[in-house]
């Protein structure tokens, strides 16, 4: 098991501290199964966690210069991550038993409550953003979380990957899925942390270029893990992809295993303008590269 | 990176570079700036500046190389070398720009007529890769040919020509590449991202290695196929055999034949002469009558186009040591257009725009002591090529101060000031007794500067300092100066009768002046000198003295002179060209004279003994007069220089 780097640990706190307050355990108004809905909520979003995104705003904002605003936006994202979590681990979609180390939403708290919960993650991290931020950055980042969630993001990544399910599928509609469903919100969490930080375009320029090749990497690595990992390790049901089309399929496990790493030193080289700046970030990489769980 | 076991990982690793992960600094250093600011129109003017910037970075030096050795003088130092580089990088970043920023968006355009159609996504990307191709082209075959015409058709080394094109071939694709990943960026920008297909055209490597492969064939065979340019032949090995002559050759310019013949006649010009009355070869009046021009002519036997000094003006570009000589006639309009913006202004030709070596560098390289004074375009005076009395030296002399190429050997800098206040004096002394004739007061001051620094000149021609010397030059220009005064400027505009007939007087009196001052060098000519010139030479040595004058004058057509004094020296009259000057000289030296000279030797000159003793001997050629290194850039005394032209009435 490689161990996470060790500035995450107050980056994790401070983020576990926001997240409580995005889904504060007493509702303002209860009414029916709201309480559920809520206790779901706070189920998936709370549960133990890397918070690799929500992390990757921040550092963003740090690289930037200024990471003092950057908490609820590391919160959304994280929001809308664990959203797309129940939601992919639904029945009809994945049908995952375990999440996190723990049974999954929709088997803890039934498929109904689960997508509700899901919805109101979702809508918690844009209301989070709006009421967090000025208008123009609340704009911005809603805008920026909108079309990771939307179209061209985790909706039609997810969409084209249970179509997909029983193929072979080609190389570039595999990253297409991918860089949909995982890669885009990499791009947004480090995009969302530039914002809040006020960095400029070329620091936008050159941290989506990171994200890029850091989400692809995280993603490589995941499907190595589905192949090689435990599910004590991992926190999940492993070889779920068996049937599936994965980076692993294209090639073989030492060869994914190379490329997630030649895609975590791009992802460094990209951070060349920031010099030293870029030293947690390169550590993420790292990481993300020889990750084990 | 080196290439995988298996290959499958290299084969995704070029799809993952065509999906934009992996090494893609190009495309976001292109993209970067126009990332996420505005519409497709700013994102494609941020890429081509960017693009432009690239180019500019890459081609600036390698274009500053190819023109180094287009336009030799222009670049005389290192920092010249990076000045231009940096000019050079503006010219072809902006020139990179505008033809990016139009392909791009001249792609996207016609790209975009199709955005309804199902095939737009294809389309897409074969317009991209079209944009990307011709740019790409463009930038080959314009590097390809830039490093034909540098180098001459075949003169580059095998290797330096493969890496050169290589090179060559890189860039372009880079550029190409930009222009292609900016096209698809535009339209993406353009709201068309949704119906376009993910990864780049050409840009796996199935694609791009025969894409390179073909490119770099495409531009060898260009360079093969490109018409060639002339190649300057290597400097062929000078051996000398002894004709135990020493050499003095005498320049006057501004010489009237007509009225040098009335006052030979009237016999009041006995030393001239007796330089007149041997062997006397008629110089053809030159169209252009360019003084630079001319006697540059004179002293390398090549045509204007072979030895660069095309006129008497040329240009500085601010931060360069180095001249550029505008040669067309339509370089006249464009050097008043960047004059007028400051980015040149005028100078003086030197012998940094000479591109062959003069008669003088000639006999030096080929064992013999020379003294060169005063004649044109000698400044800077390498330090290679006997003693160099540059025609900037006198400015120098006068000014004093650290010189700055003015004189060489450098030693004989120190020598010549310590002696220069009394120089000055004796000559001085000898103007003001020269012209004694009834003029307005400014043309008598003009007259006795002219007769002085005649005077300063033949002094330090004669001076003990230059040593004996195989070949001496001294170039007088007081005739031609006291001629422009008194006939040609201003002042001369309608003149009466009495006053003409004054002018006339002063101007033959200063005949009669330069008459007795030669008397030192005829006078020398007629008694046998040292045995000279090394072993093997037959007999007594003598002296003889070539008397040049310039065919054609600024304001007026005429014919100009070479004549040949001495014992070698023939009683003949002749015709003879421009070009024939310094091969004869070379000749009474026994200098072998280079095949690819405009003339040979005037052979009539000489005698039938000498000929026949000293047959001619030629070489292939002397090849191209190396550039020499200055630590100074001349330009405190351009203004001056330029003034002094002026006045003069050189330059108008």
């Amino acid at each position: 098991m490689t161990a996470l780097p060790a500035f995450f640990a107050p980056y994790q706190d401070a983020i576990n501290r926001a997240l409580e307050r995005v889904v504060p355990g007493e509702p303002a108004s209860t009414n029916g199964g709201a309480p559920a809905v809520i206790d779901a909520m706070r189920y998936t979003l709370l549960a133990p966690s890397k918070r690799v995104r929500a992390v990757l705003v921040m550092l963003a904002a740090d690289i930037c210069g200024n990471d003092n605003r950057a908490l609820p936006a590391a919160c959304a994202v994280e929001a809308v991550h664990a959203a797309s979590l129940m939601l992919d681990d639904l029945p009809s979609m994945d049908d995952a038993p375990l999440r996190r180390g723990r049974p999954s939403a929709h088997r803890q708290f039934g498929e109904a409550i689960a997508i509700l919960a899901a919805f109101g993650l979702l809508n918690n991290a844009f209301g989070h953003l709006s009421r967090e931020y000025d208008a123009v950055l609340a704009t911005r980042l809603v805008t920026l979380l909108a079309d990771a969630v939307g179209l061209d993001g985790l909706v039609a990544g997810q969409a084209e990957d249970v179509l997909a399910t029983e193929s072979m599928l080609s190389f570039e509609t595999l990253e297409r899925i991918h860089r949909r469903k995982t890669g885009v919100l990499f791009s947004a969490s480090a995009t969302a942390g530039a914002l809040t930080a006020g960095g400029s375009e070329r620091d936008i320029a050159v941290l989506t270029a990171y994200a890029k090749n850091l989400g692809l990497a995280f993603q490589v690595v995941d499907d190595l893990l589905d192949v090689t990992g435990s599910s004590e390790e991992t926190g999940k049901v492993t070889r779920q992809d068996a049937r599936k089309t994965t980076f692993v399929s294209f090639s073989g496990v030492e060869g994914a295993r190379a490329l997630a790493e030649e895609l975590c030193r791009t992802a460094c080289a990209a951070l060349e303008p920031f010099g030293r700046r870029g030293a947690h970030l390169r550590e993420l990489a790292d990481f993300v590269a020889s990750r084990r769980l | 990176m080196p290439p995988s076991p298996d290959p499958r990982v290299d084969e995704l690793r070029e799809q993952l570079k065509a999906l934009g992960y992996l090494d893609a600094r190009v495309d976001r250093f292109v993209l970067g700036g126009g990332a996420k600011r505005g519409r497709g129109a700013a994102l494609a003017a941020a890429a081509s500046a960017r693009l432009g910037a690239l180019a500019g970075v890459l081609l600036g030096p390698a274009a500053a190389i190819g023109l180094r050795a287009r336009v030799p003088g222009l670049v005389a130092s290192g920092t010249d070398a990076i000045v231009l580089a940096a000019y050079l990088a503006i010219f072809f970043g902006l020139a990179t720009m505008l033809v990016s920023g139009a392909a791009i968006l001249v792609g996207a355009a016609i790209a975009r007529r199709s955005a309804a159609s199902p095939g737009f996504p294809r389309r897409a990307r074969q317009v991209a890769a079209a944009a990307g191709l011709l740019v790409g082209l463009a930038c080959l075959v314009y590097l390809s040919l830039w490093w034909h015409t540098a180098t001459g058709a075949g003169s580059g080394s095998l290797a330096w020509t493969i890496a050169i094109v290589l090179i060559a071939v890189t860039i372009s694709l880079l550029l190409g590449h930009g222009v292609l990943v900016t096209v698809l960026a535009f339209l993406a920008r353009s709201g068309l991202a949704r119906s376009l297909e993910p990864g780049l055209p050409l840009s796996s490597w199935r694609t791009t290695a025969p894409l390179a492969a073909l490119s770099f064939a495409g531009a060898v065979a260009l360079l093969v196929a490109a018409p060639g340019t002339r190649l300057e032949p290597a400097p062929a090995t000078l051996t000398v055999v002894p004709t135990n002559q020493r050499v003095v050759v005498v320049g006057i310019d501004g010489i009237d034949v007509p009225t040098l013949d009335r006052l030979r006649r009237a016999g009041r010009l006995p030393q001239l002469d007796r330089l007149l009355a041997q062997g006397v070869g008629s110089l053809a009046s030159d169209p252009d009558r360019d003084p630079a021009r001319v006697w540059t002519t004179l002293a390398t036997g090549q045509p204007p186009e072979r030895h660069g000094v095309r006129s008497l003006e040329a240009r500085r570009v601010p931060g360069l040591e180095g001249r550029l000589q505008p040669g067309a006639s339509g370089w006249s309009a464009i050097t008043a257009a960047t004059d007028l913006l400051r980015l040149t202004r005028p100078t003086i030709a030197s012998g940094e725009t000479r591109l062959i070596p003069a008669f003088w560098e000639v006999a030096a390289r080929a064992g013999l002591r020379t003294a060169v004074v005063h004649w044109w375009a000698t400044w800077p005076a390498p330090d290679d090529s006997g003693i160099v009395i540059s025609d900037r030296a006198l400015l120098r002399l006068e000014r004093g101060g650290p010189q700055d190429g003015e004189i060489a050997p450098a030693s004989l800098y120190q020598a010549l000031q310590a002696g220069w206040s009394d120089r000055r004096t004796r000559a001085a002394s000898e103007g003001a007794a020269a012209i004694a004739a009834a003029l307005p007061g400014d043309l008598s001051a003009a007259m006795r500067r002219s007769a002085e620094l005649d005077a300063t000149l033949i002094d330090l021609a004669a001076d003990p300092l230059l040593g004996t010397p195989d070949l001496l030059v001294l170039y007088l220009p007081g005739l031609d100066i006291a001629q422009h005064a008194l006939f040609e400027s201003q002042s001369a505009g309608a003149l009466s009768p009495s006053a003409a007939a004054d002018r006339l007087a002063a101007l033959e009196q200063y005949y009669v002046f330069l008459d007795q001052s030669l008397a030192r060098f005829v006078d020398a000519g007629d008694r046998p000198a040292r045995r000279s010139l090394g072993a093997g030479g037959p007999g007594e040595g003598g002296r003889s003295v070539i008397l040049v004058t310039q065919p054609g004058r600024v304001e007026h057509a005429g014919a100009g002179m070479v004549a040949l004094s001495g014992a070698v020296a023939a009683t003949a009259q002749v015709s003879a060209s421009a070009t024939a000057v310094a091969p004869t000289i070379l000749h009474a030296l026994g200098v072998p004279v280079a095949r690819d000279l405009a003339s040979g030797p005037v052979l009539e000159l000489f005698t039938g003994v000498f000929v026949d003793a000293h047959p001619l001997r030629e070489v292939a050629s002397f090849g191209a007069r190396r550039s020499y290194a200055r630590t100074g850039s001349g330009a405190p005394l351009d203004r001056e220089m330029i003034e002094r032209m002026r006045s003069l009435g050189y330059l108008r």
